[in-house]
């Protein structure tokens, strides 16, 4: 069979694919390993121990008060949605179809005056200094209860990665200091990412597919900055924004080479926005067309470029620009899991409820097994999500982007810390170019691929799990409910029409399907190669 | 009445598709902002005259008696392009079929004789539910041979619209029940805005409280159930044209769609995943048209199992369409999402048209109710 199997693909390393797909064989010595050595070469078959339970591995390193603060995160989240989301969430719906050119400016406030929009950005930069992987809880409460009023909240944390992920210390400091200003003011500073075009979505994501792509968001050096000319779309929050994080190309002919990585302040001259998009759902949460007319952006508000790639590495550019885009995605992914796990989790509180509650034929339909069983799969779905957006989340921590802030000294140093010594002291120092050096090799030089086609893989793998389990279980409570679920006043069917666009931002289901292959199987099979068909 | 011959149903095909290009192409998310926007009360007045909305009706009724194979392509056709239409011709053809089947010959040719346009004809009915599942159904109370109704319906679909309605209502405690025509202007009949539903919105639906209203019983009284059931069979065959036409809208959007927008620089039909997409599409879509003709040779044949037969279809169809719709929105990507662009509209609709006649795991349930021979309220 081995042999069959290795003629026929014509692969040429025949001892490694007899592994991926035989089961390993017997030893004459039972169970016993030979050495340390011999162990590491079983498990570092397919699939990788170090890639496959990464919760176990992670586990003894993580530092027991993200605990103690997740619990508190969703203590939160429970509030938030007894007190606002749920309350909130059928009426504004119902607003945003009364009229389509509704903003969600007193949402946006109200976040601002619960923190949310601080809440995890890290204390060197001013926020609240949360540990990341609580978001995704708290992702999963809110959007249980509206996965709209979930993204105005949660967008603005991609761009949040945006900015952390370019290494760019000071003017994540320049911007995100603003945000937290705006929380003590009143006045929030809300940012969107805008990468998008009309043309190009799928492409923007894959340094593979973008040279091929048709991306016309254009940066022409001038002196002292840059002129831009293009348009994005879809851009979630786009109008409440006050900044947005924005990559346009140098030459949009070698985009992957030329990508270069903006702030731009909402106002600015040349940058407008045109209508925002008339949605199926999660209409909350506005998708915004932005336009750039000879847009000037000066040098320092550059995040990243082939200039600033070239300080600190002398990788190619190409590689770097998809390792940041993957830095991105790898942290916001498995936080679009959980979305989808909370619209998941929404549908199955609103059937229980509905089947706690209704009789049919003189019998509640609660104690009528189908139904029991429904609900069962309805809750499995949830929970094999959460474990998806967890051992996603355990990457990261473990061999990612929030690995820094989670080696136990520094997260206690953290936490110890009092304010004022990120705020005399720290905060000046991010304006150091020493600092965004050191950030931008700690992000982009010292990091093994490995471990991130591991990130990248297990985000993939939870977004698209979680949003399939999310669109699965909607359609389970619409079927249980019967005309009462399709009534806008009974909550499931804005959860079916919520939970879809989850499949189809944060790069659609099939893109992440094909990085997972890229990222997790492809290397253990030579011969594979992706978006080359 | 016509044959499935498909030369005897290629006029209706023709006229639905003109009617739908001409009518419908071009303004459904326009249609679609209702209740938040306009209805478009003169299209409907326009397929009134065209003869949709008594296609199975006899002609001394003023139908034009094309049968349930004519009707379904009527119904494939314009729900191609939009199914709310579709959801309205469903339900005045439910109502109407529920009149005959009670052999209220003398009733149903004052109602749909004297009409003069779509409001006058219209009939509204609960299409979303087979009223023997429902527990709450209103309380018929006879004085002499008068009734007065009391109680609350749900989802009555075309009550803003039409000028009476036939409902379901009980006459004690136990499952059975009888059907009644009621008047929509009545005094003691209290009705709700448009009910804001998933989708089918051009086809409406209010919620009615009744106060002790004057109703007139349909057929016999507690044979409710015989009649929904005698017609259940033509109304599901209706629901996978529907079914069909939402199917095969979403795929020509979709496979059009793929050949003009590119990826990696080249159009996504050529990355084999979109292929695959269209592909399952097109098989779910080319099964679903099958089945409608096939459940129409059913009907018409009324062979031994032939009505559970039709409901399989119903169901797998329904199940179809709800997969494919989905994939519609997929192929689209953003643009899917959007309401220029048609297909998040027929990912609602088809869960919508999935829930015609009552919900899914009832019907699921009553087919093997029927096979053991139990009594279908046992459920």
């Amino acid at each position: 069979m081995t042999n069959f199997f290795t003629k026929k693909t014509g692969c040429h390393n025949e001892d490694k694919l007899f592994y991926i797909f035989h089961a390993l064989p017997p030893t004459d010595e039972g169970n016993e390993m030979k050495n340390s050595s011999e162990a590491l070469s079983w498990l570092s078959r397919f699939p990788k121990f170090e890639d496959t339970w990464l919760g176990l591995s992670y586990a003894p390193q993580m530092p027991k008060h993200m605990v103690k603060e997740t619990r508190q995160v969703i203590a939160i989240a429970r509030k938030f949605n007894d007190e606002v989301a749920k309350p909130l969430a059928l009426k504004l719906d119902r607003l945003t179809h009364e009229d389509t050119d509704y903003l969600p400016w007193e949402l946006v406030e109200e976040a601002n005056r619960w923190g949310f929009y601080t809440m995890w950005i890290p204390k060197m930069f001013g926020g609240q200094g949360y540990n990341m992987p609580s978001m995704s809880c708290f992702s999963e409460e809110v959007a249980s209860a509206c996965a709209g009023i979930m993204n105005v909240i949660g967008v603005h944390y991609l761009a949040v990665a945006g900015l952390i992920a370019s290494g760019n210390a000071r003017l994540s400091k320049r911007i995100l200091r603003e945000v937290v200003a705006g929380e003590k003011s009143g006045k929030p500073c809300v940012l969107a990412l805008a990468t998008t075009e009309p043309g190009a979505g799928t492409d923007v994501e894959e340094s593979d597919l973008v040279d091929k792509g048709h991306v016309t968001c254009q940066a022409r050096r001038v002196e002292n900055g840059y002129i831009i000319n293009g348009a994005k779309v879809f851009i979630s929050m786009g109008h409440v924004s006050s900044w947005t994080v924005l990559y346009a190309y140098e030459d949009t002919k070698h985009p992957s080479e030329t990508t270069i990585g903006f702030v731009v302040k909402t106002g600015t001259k040349g940058f407008s926005f045109g209508s925002h998009e008339n949605k199926m759902g999660q209409r909350v949460c506005p998708a915004s067309v932005l336009i750039f007319e000879d847009c000037f952006i000066p040098d320092n508000q550059v995040l990243f470029s082939a200039g600033l790639v070239k300080k600190i590495t002398k990788k190619p550019v190409r590689d770097i620009a998809q390792r940041y885009i993957d830095y991105v995605v790898s942290a916001t992914r498995p936080g679009v899991c959980a979305f989808g796990i909370g619209v998941a989790r929404g549908a199955l509180e609103t059937a229980l409820h509905y089947a706690s509650s209704t009789e049919i034929n003189g019998r509640l339909l609660i104690n009528q097994e189908w139904v029991q069983c429904i609900l069962a799969e309805m809750h499995k779905n949830v929970i094999l999500g959460r474990l998806a957006y967890t051992e996603a989340n355990n990457a990261n921590s473990h061999r990612g982007l929030y690995r820094l802030l989670q080696i136990k000294p520094f997260y206690y140093y953290l936490k110890a810390m009092p304010r004022f010594w990120f705020d005399k002291v720290i905060a000046p120092a991010l304006d150091w170019e020493l600092t965004s050096r050191i950030m931008g090799k700690l992000y982009f030089d010292l990091p093994k691929p490995e471990d991130q086609r591991c990130c990248s893989g297990w985000a993939s793998v939870a977004k698209f799990a979680g949003t399939d389990l999310g669109v699965i279980n909607c359609q389970m409570a619409i079927e249980i409910m019967g005309q009462k679920g399709l009534r806008q006043d009974a909550g499931v069917e804005k959860m079916l029409r919520d939970i879809k666009l989850l499949q189809i931002y944060e790069g659609t289901n099939q893109l992440n399907r094909l990085n997972a292959f890229k990222c997790l199987i492809a290397p253990e099979v030579p011969h594979a190669k992706v978006f080359d068909e | 009445m016509f044959s499935n011959d498909p030369n005897d149903l290629k006029p209706f095909a023709d006229l639905a598709r003109s009617f739908a290009v001409k009518e419908l192409a071009g303004k459904v998310a326009r249609h679609d902002c209702y209740p938040f926007g306009n209805f478009y009360i003169d299209i409907l007045d326009k397929a009134y005259h065209l003869g949709f909305l008594g296609g199975t009706l006899p002609t001394v009724l003023g139908g034009i008696n094309g049968g349930m194979a004519a009707l379904c392509e009527i119904l494939l056709h314009i729900c191609e392009v939009d199914a709310s239409p579709g959801g309205i011709i469903f339900t005045q053809t439910l109502a109407q079929e529920i009149l005959l089947a009670a052999g209220t010959g003398d009733l149903t040719q004052s109602i749909f004789t004297k009409a003069a346009s779509a409001k006058e004809l219209l009939v509204a009915f609960p299409a979303y539910t087979d009223p023997a599942q429902t527990d709450s159904l209103p309380l018929a109370q006879r004085t002499g041979n008068d009734y007065t109704i009391t109680g609350r319906l749900e989802l009555l679909v075309l009550g803003s619209l039409a000028q009476q309605a036939i409902i379901p209502a009980r006459h004690g405690s136990g499952p059975d029940y009888s059907f009644f025509l009621i008047s929509l202007d009545d005094q003691k009949l209290g009705k709700s805005e448009p009910v804001f539903t998933l989708g089918l919105h051009a086809c409406p639906a209010v919620d009615v409280t009744l106060a002790g209203i004057q109703a007139r019983l349909i057929g016999e009284e507690n044979t409710g159930h015989r009649y929904f059931e005698k017609v259940s069979s033509e109304m599901n065959c209706a629901a996978i044209a529907m079914n069909a036409g939402i199917l095969r809208g979403a795929f020509n959007d979709a496979f059009n769609y793929s050949q003009k927008r590119e990826q990696g620089g080249r159009p996504i039909i050529r990355w084999s995943e979109i292929g695959m997409m269209l592909a399952s599409m097109s098989v779910k879509a080319d099964v679903a048209t099958m089945c409608v003709h096939q459940s129409c040779l059913e009907l018409e044949q009324k062979g031994s199992g032939y009505a559970s037969r039709i409901l399989a279809a119903a169901l797998h169809t329904s199940e179809l369409t709800c997969h494919a719709t989905t994939d519609g929105i997929q192929v689209l990507g953003g643009y899917g999402y959007m309401k220029e662009y048609g297909q998040e509209k027929r990912y609602r609709d088809a869960r919508m048209v999935q829930a015609l006649l009552g919900a899914v795991p009832y019907k699921k349930l009553d087919i093997i109710q029927k096979a053991v021979g139990a009594n279908s309220y046992d459920l």
